[in-house]
């Protein structure tokens, strides 16, 4: 039997906020930083999505059998579309060679998972309005932000229709168990999940570069033994990556892009592996009759840090409060007729503004601190939160409740 | 391991910061096994004894037969000082202190070729006629006492340290509590004590510096090469009483406390007063202290029109500062240059969240600290506005920063300072 090697990379810049002081609340609303915005699109294109992307679209066309997929945030598709449309149609052209499979994810690279069913479901459906106006797709599999999956989570995917749902290979909840089966919801067996070996992403995510590290430096032969001498039963190798791992985390000089391209090309010619995207999975289960074990995650998993809970984005007071102070506003978003309000506290919700209020101290070596800009988490924190309250004040002036008592003139 | 410890004051009688840390830095030594002789141009007999040994260097009977004694007299140079400069102390404030000592030099006893001379103590206008002094009586105690190395405390007790290193030829570390560059600011530099700092760093086999910003002005400015010099953070005494946390006004108040002089930046106290008003009412502003540039700030307050919810204590001390503390509900120190700063230590140990500049060396310790440049009047107002209108960040702060100020113990400070002296016996 072949095994299966399931590829996939996610895309979720977020909008970054500016510098927004508390005298600055009323007075404007230009919470997002424009400038920084438009530098990190180009600066990522250069460096990531466009040599990437046109490396995987050489690849595919001259294997036949190379197969792979990607989440695109919401809010990512916007920033390209408005600072670098190109990146958008090198996807398209991905898209066209029908081996990319696009997935589902929420809009703004959301945590509303970890608040409740309604915002979660909204954040859903905007994305897969989003996909189908940019791409033309509809998704049957979900990954969502940073992995976060609980059984409750999976339930309302579920409800929503889809089929498959990436998620981490979490070792508190998998005990013994190998990341390299198929598993499913305990209450909806339908659905199926995949998880991510992250040991072995973090080995080219983390370590590709570290000149520490006992296996550098990291050859794809290196790498394909690394595969090898999984057991030989478990039928999937999920590899999930955030996308900047090629060319930003690892430099183009790193060697990271022959790295990829040397792999691919080795599996592909070799006869011990297949490329899947993970909507394959349901019909590779039939076929070759596998068997599907129930994975149980009554609290939410997700794929970051060491204890792949949540404790990144909620973890302290701040986050805590933020939380509550952001997802409080949900009853005026759903009343406002103020779209741009809307959409800012939709791209509130970003799990990044969470995790640059972290303080877990040592954890700030971690990868997407690259992008940290606040000098301390209070700092990061005292912005976020004059933000919201700008936002808060701003959903307020233009519910639809206020709006025919008005202010009286 | 002995230590022959040169300082110019210890507890209970101290002036500023630099008591307070000879203090804690002996008593963690004798936590260490290390046993140390302090010595001090004029002890009161009050002084703690029970784990150094004091000398009080008015009692010490000078024989005027020893040749070193000779050369170090013929090398003595009386410089007449300006009163109005202000040498080195900590938070306190200089104008009290020449009014409170009387100072001077004078013989005290004569006996044939024996004599004992007086010292103040204090910071006075005779100061460096005492360093001279008390350079010479640290040759006599060099001689009579045994130890391994010799350790002093700021330019006040360089020439006594070297005094002491020439006679014994034991080791020396100097201890940099502050630099001139803190003191005062470009153009105000005294050059005599430029001189006897850089005379002092650079006969040193080891610079200890309060902060990784001071031990940069010692390699930068004064030329001593970084491998001699290291950094040793201060630490802060455990409190014995509790803070009572009272307040008697509906405001919440925020507050600075130091000496009103330029390095402490309590313009920019004012600037981000004004910030802050403008868009909460509900705050008053306390500035607690006294110094030369208090005329400026008050004219200032009076200028921006915030003098109703801005309001000035004068000095403080003692359980005024406790009460002070008591009642503040943000605590900022905006210095300009601060090799350390122990202030926010003791704010912190009360529960008050605070606002720190990158400028001191104290942010080199703290991580439940917000800080700002001390420039930057717009992070400061937001940092403080924050603190005040988003409560988790104020308990985060509060309850951590307590538990994060517990920790820094004289103890292992001075574990790490007997590390410093073995490293500096073995060469």
């Amino acid at each position: 039997m072949k095994r299966n090697i399931c590829f996939h990379f996610q895309i979720s810049q977020p909008c970054r906020l500016k510098t927004y002081r508390f005298f600055d609340i009323g007075l404007h609303h230009d919470y997002f930083d424009e400038y920084q915005n438009h530098y990190l699109a180009n600066r990522l294109a250069e460096r990531c999505y466009l040599p990437a992307n046109k490396m995987f679209l050489d690849l595919i066309n001259n294997n036949d059998n190379i197969y792979l997929s990607y989440s695109i945030s919401g809010t990512s598709i916007r920033l390209f579309q408005e600072h670098c449309p190109e990146i958008i149609e090198s996807f398209k052209a991905l898209i066209a060679t029908g081996k990319v499979e696009l997935t589902g994810s929420t809009y703004t690279h959301s945590i509303a998972a970890l608040h409740d069913k309604k915002t979660f479901v909204e954040q859903v459906k905007l994305q897969e309005k989003i996909l189908k106006e940019t791409f033309g797709v509809t998704p049957t599999t979900f990954c969502n932000t940073e992995l976060i999956y609980s059984d409750e989570i999976g339930e309302w995917l579920n409800e929503l229709g889809y089929k498959t749902i990436l998620t981490e290979g979490a070792k508190h909840i998998l005990g013994w168990k190998s990341p390299g089966y198929l598993y499913c919801n305990p209450f909806q067996t339908d659905l199926k999940l995949l998880l991510r070996n992250y040991t072995l992403c973090d080995d080219i995510t983390l370590r590709f570069s570290d000149k520490g590290w006992e296996h550098y430096p990291l050859t794809s032969e290196k790498y394909i033994s690394f595969l090898k001498s999984l057991p030989a039963d478990a039928p999937f190798v999920n590899l999930y990556f955030d996308y900047e791992t090629i060319g930003e985390y690892n430099t183009k000089e790193s060697g990271i892009f022959d790295f990829f391209r040397c792999m691919f090309t080795t599996i592909s010619n070799s006869g011990d592996f297949r490329f899947i995207t993970p909507n394959q999975a349901e019909d590779i289960e039939k076929e070759c009759e596998l068997s599907v074990s129930t994975m149980h995650a009554p609290w939410p998993i997700s794929s970051a840090g060491d204890e792949k809970d949540t404790s990144e984005w909620t973890g302290n007071e701040l986050q805590q409060e933020a939380f509550e102070q952001l997802f409080k506003l949900e009853p005026l978003y759903s009343d406002s007729k103020n779209e741009t309000a809307k959409q800012n506290w939709l791209d509130m919700q970003a799990a990044d503004h969470f995790a640059f209020m972290s303080t877990k101290w040592l954890s700030k070596s971690s990868v997407r601190r690259n992008f940290d800009v606040y000098p301390s988490p209070y700092q990061a924190f005292i912005n976020y939160m004059n933000v919201l309250n700008d936002i808060k004040i701003e959903l307020e002036k233009n519910t639809k409740k206020a709006a025919p008592a008005g202010k009286s003139k | 391991m002995r230590v022959l410890m040169f300082g110019w004051e210890f507890p209970p009688h101290i002036a500023g910061g630099l008591g307070t840390a000879c203090y804690g830095l002996t008593k963690g030594l004798a936590q260490n096994g290390v046993d140390v002789t302090f010595v001090m141009p004029k002890a009161s007999g009050d002084e703690e004894k029970d784990f150094l040994k004091i000398i009080s260097a008015d009692n010490v009977v000078i024989d005027s037969r020893y040749s070193e004694f000779y050369s170090l007299n013929k090398d003595v140079s009386f410089i007449e000082v300006n009163s109005k400069l202000v040498p080195y102390i900590g938070m306190d404030d200089y104008f009290n202190v020449v009014n409170q000592m009387e100072s001077g030099v004078f013989e005290t006893w004569r006996e044939g070729i024996q004599r004992k001379y007086n010292f103040s103590g204090g910071y006075g206008p005779n100061l460096m006629q005492e360093i001279e002094r008390y350079a010479m009586v640290a040759a006599e105690i060099a001689r009579q006492e045994e130890f391994d190395i010799i350790h002093a405390h700021d330019w006040l007790t360089y020439k006594a340290g070297i005094a002491a290193k020439q006679v014994s030829g034991k080791p020396l570390v100097v201890h940099i509590h502050a630099t001139e560059f803190d003191r005062s600011s470009e153009g105000h530099r005294n050059s005599i004590v430029y001189g006897i700092e850089h005379y002092g760093m650079n006969s040193a086999d080891m610079v200890c510096a309060v902060s990784d910003l001071t031990r940069n002005i010692v390699i930068e400015k004064y030329g001593v090469p970084a491998e001699r010099v290291v950094t040793l953070h201060n630490a802060v005494e455990p409190k014995t009483t509790t803070v009572v946390r009272k307040k008697n006004v509906k405001e919440k108040i925020v507050t600075f406390l130091g000496r009103v002089t330029f390095q402490k930046g309590p313009e920019y106290f004012v600037e981000t007063a004004k910030k802050v008003l403008e868009k909460d009412d509900n705050v008053r502003f306390v500035l607690a202290g006294d110094g030369d540039i208090m005329q400026q700030v008050i004219t200032r307050v009076a200028e921006l029109g915030i003098a109703d919810k801005f309001h000035f204590t004068g000095f403080l001390r003692g359980s005024d500062i406790d009460q002070m503390f008591g009642m503040s509900d943000v605590y900022v120190m905006p210095s300009i240059s601060e090799p350390f700063g122990i202030s926010p230590l003791e704010a912190m140990r009360a529960g008050v969240p605070v606002v720190i500049s990158k400028q001191s060396g104290v942010s080199e310790v703290l991580k439940y600290a917000i800080k700002v440049d001390f420039w930057d009047i717009d992070a400061t107002a937001d940092a403080i506005y924050g603190l005040l209108h988003y409560p988790s960040l104020t308990k985060m702060l509060s309850e951590n920063g307590k538990a994060e100020v517990d920790n820094l113990k004289w103890e292992s400070v001075a574990a790490k300072l007997k590390r410093i002296y073995e490293s500096v016996l073995k060469k």
